[in-house]
């Protein structure tokens, strides 16, 4: 052990408490002759707040190279002693803290033991802190301003969350209307509050309030690429044309008016829309877009109806190619839902009047198909109406989970088709109900819909039609069933799919996202600086949506503030490119994807913002080319040859 | 072979038990993640459990740091047990270092006879935050079952 690395050791008494057990003249005696030749000090508390001024004048005035603190656990005081070597001038790298009071003084029984472990611990510090090397924590600059994935009720709301604390947001739009899917819900459960009444301030704040200037919603768009880390995400989205211009276009909705082309009106699933139209009355923004493949004169048919009608000149662009778009932001949130899954169960493959939830939804909204009479295709009221449950969920050879929003959904839609339809017979078919809540026990308690179980959705059988629908249950008794409402299992929709494979996030069940923690994290992905909002996480209502659209703003606030460089933890993996076989076992292993590929140097390399200092890696690479800084492989071997001494 | 069984197998073949260890002349070297077993290690003190003074505790940032060749070198230094304990499954701050450090364990156990270290000297086990009552229990066990096997010849001398 060389002599010119001075080693200096404070031996904390904690008020008496540590020495009970641990004889610290006795502990000096045994490491005499420890090769690192040691200087001593013993303190009766180390961590107090005078004793700590002390400390700092005592380490200035000796100098030492390496300190060894032998005190409590270093998950309490690491940072306080780590902090006290930096005021005092020396790297705070340069420590080893021995936790002499939780693992040796307070679960000894013996005096001796107790003080000839404590030195053996101490003697394994002193080997391992001389293999420690000055670090420094790394300032990276970040990027303030937030991208959102969908512009649905927890994209909106943590939009307007952000740009209330004057932050710049880009909203990410695959649709040509922002609202999500509850904008287009007449009410809303439980008390029946109306979708675009909730949502349509909200909408209006982010297109023209005080806050607009510093949101640009991108709708038609999609999140084509994504590189980068934390602070500094570079983005890629392609906008698809509208063949508006929305600087121009003042919505009065003449062109679709006297559009001649028609095509299937997917947001209502029934009906037609004109090739140039907006979704449905009410959709913001106030556009109209043209449906490429409808258009006649963009298909060339030679057709200018909708362009003598337009009122003003260039608001329809028929040279639109759309564009594509780099963006920079310091953080990304996605917020890109959840859709019910859209396949027909075979027991139901010919049924008559057969809406899933979302169909149902559009059937009793104002702007829907029929201006919210709830009628079937013959344009009569049905006589009954049979909602069913569970339809493909808690079924593992289907949906193995409860997608927990479709019972809310199911009393919501028993009231409203009781309300609607006088006389009316409404039948509820129920595997499992799931109500929790306050609010959704008085919609429980008031529901009068004849309920009945079943066991699995293949046990129904339809027959009949149009009026004489009927299905029967396994006991043989029938439920009259004019209009059949299914109640599918929600799974991510292709925008969770695309981001999450884009940013490379693990997707579990129903292809929802992972987040870093169910419980604890349920905002955060894996990926530092992405964070996650509203139903991509799993099945939830709005209340969720807007809750974790708030939340997953606030991580981002907090974590990029103006001004505030991102401090990098020193303690992360490094390859060494050299030593670098080129297996990539490391970049398949790393949790965070903190490893990518050089292929100038043809060596793994580690971002170290990226990086969690977890050591995975280190262990892992059969080159020994990764070192993990702080628990080197030298370091960890010191302190075993110590303990073993 | 699942660990069991090689454990068994080495068990049916180990020589008849000659000089038992003495307290202070075993050694134990515990791999420690910090979030989990650590933690369980800071708390079995809190609650003044009882620890064995011959364990000596390393403490890394997660189970999946600790390669199996640092484990070995314990054993070649000359410990007379090496533990490694982690985050139970699902619960690795990392989130699955903890599994990677199972499967190394998995896979370390065979080879352990063939170095002449009998397996019943490793132990892998999940110990979380709030398991203070199993660490003390594990690591106390773990000593008491060296205590009751043959002293180890030193493996660097055993040239076959």
């Amino acid at each position: 052990m060389p002599d010119r690395i001075k080693t200096v050791v404070i031996l904390c008494s904690c008020s008496g408490i540590v020495t009970e057990k641990i004889d610290w003249a006795q502990v000096q005696d045994l490491l005499a002759h420890h090769p690192c030749k040691p200087l001593f000090r013993v303190d009766e508390l180390a961590c107090g707040a005078d004793n700590l001024e002390q400390l700092t004048a005592w380490l200035r005035q000796e100098q030492p190279d390496r300190v060894v603190v032998a005190a409590c656990s270093p998950r309490e005081h690491e940072p306080t002693f780590r902090r006290l070597l930096a005021d005092a001038g020396i790297n705070p790298w340069m420590l080893q803290l021995v936790n002499i009071r939780e693992q040796v003084a307070w679960v000894t029984d013996a005096p001796l033991q107790a003080t000839r472990k404590a030195a053996r611990m101490l003697s394994a510090a002193l080997y391992r802190v001389q293999r420690h090397e000055p670090l420094a924590e790394r300032q990276v600059p970040v990027r303030t301003e937030v991208a959102i994935v969908g512009a649905g009720p927890a994209g909106m709301q943590a939009a307007l969350t952000l740009a209330r604390a004057g932050r710049r947001v880009t909203l990410i739009e695959r649709e040509p209307l922002i609202g999500g899917l509850a904008v287009r819900f007449e009410e809303l459960f439980p008390g029946l509050e109306c979708g675009p009444c909730l949502l349509e301030p909200l909408m209006g704040e982010l297109l023209h309030g005080p806050e607009s200037p510093r949101v640009t919603i991108l709708t038609l768009s999609d999140l084509t690429g994504v590189t980068g880390s934390f602070g500094n995400w570079n983005l890629t989205v392609r906008q698809r044309p509208r063949f508006i211009n929305p600087d121009l276009c003042i919505g009065c909705m003449l062109c679709a008016a006297v559009c001649p082309a028609r095509r299937p009106n997917g947001w209502n699933r029934t009906g037609e829309l004109a090739a140039v139209d907006v979704p449905f009355a009410g959709a913001l923004p106030n556009l109209p877009h043209i449906a490429a493949d409808a258009c006649l004169r963009l298909n060339g048919t030679p057709c200018d109806l909708c362009l003598t009608e337009c009122p003003v000149a260039g608001a329809m662009d028929f040279s639109d190619t759309g564009q594509e778009l780099q963006l920079q932001a310091g953080a990304l949130i996605i917020a890109t839902g959840a859709v019910e899954q859209q396949s027909i169960p075979p027991s139901f493959a010919a049924a008559t009047n057969l809406h899933t939830a979302y169909s149902f939804e559009r059937l009793l909204a104002m702007n829907g198909p029929t201006g919210g009479e709830l009628v079937t295709a013959s344009a009569t009221p049905p006589a009954s109406v049979v909602l069913v449950h569970c339809a493909g969920s808690l079924d593992s050879s289907a949906t193995a989970y409860c997608s927990a929003t479709c019972c809310r959904a199911a009393l919501k839609y028993a009231h409203l088709a009781a309300a609607k339809l006088e006389g009316a017979e409404i039948t509820r078919l129920v595997r499992e109900q799931s109500l929790p809540g306050v609010e959704a026990a008085r919609q429980y308690h008031g529901d009068r819909s004849r309920v009945h179980r079943y066991e699995r959705l293949s046990d129904l059988r339809v027959t009949g039609s149009g009026p004489d629908q009927t299905i029967t249950l396994p006991s043989g008794e029938s439920v009259p069933a004019e209009l059949i409402v299914l109640l599918r299992p929600l799974a991510a929709g292709d925008g969770t799919g695309m981001a999450a494979s884009l940013l490379e996030l693990t997707t579990g069940e129903g292809g929802f996202v992972t987040p870093l923690h169910s419980l604890s994290a349920p905002c955060s992905s894996p990926l530092l600086g992405v964070y996650l909002a509203g139903s991509c996480r799993g099945p939830g209502d709005i209340r969720e949506a807007f809750a974790s659209g708030a939340a997953a703003a606030g991580l981002a606030l907090s974590e990029l503030v103006e001004g505030r460089d991102l401090v990098v933890d020193p303690q992360v993996a490094v390859v060494d490119a050299v030593r670098c076989a080129g297996c990539r076992t490391c970049i398949q292993l790393c949790p965070y994807q903190a490893i990518g590929w050089n292929s100038r140097e043809r060596s793994a390399e580690v971002t170290d913002i990226l990086c969690r200092g977890c050591g995975t890696c280190v262990a892992a690479c059969p080159a020994g080319a990764i070192t993990g800084r702080g628990f080197s492989r030298a370091m960890l071997r010191a302190e075993i040859e110590g303990v073993l001494a | 072979m699942s660990c069991r069984e090689i454990s068994d197998t080495w068990t049916a073949h180990r020589p008849a038990t000659t000089t038992a260890h003495t307290e202070t002349s075993l050694r134990i070297v515990a791999f420690l993640c910090t979030w989990c077993s650590y933690a369980g290690a800071d708390k079995a003190g809190a609650n003044q459990l009882p620890v064995p003074p011959e364990l000596s505790v390393i403490r890394v940032m997660c189970s999946g740091r600790v390669e199996p060749t640092l484990l070995l070198e314990a054993f070649q230094g000359g410990a007379d047990g090496v533990m490694l304990l982690a985050c139970h499954p699902g619960d690795c701050h990392y989130k699955e270092g903890n599994l990677r450090a199972a499967c190394r364990a998995e896979l370390l156990l065979p080879l352990l006879p063939q170095l002449g270290i009998d397996p019943a000297r490793f132990c892998f086990d999940y110990v979380s935050a709030a398991e203070a009552e199993k660490f003390s229990r594990l690591t106390v066990d773990f000593a008491e079952r060296l205590r009751q096997l043959p002293s180890q010849s030193d493996p660097s001398e055993d040239s076959g």
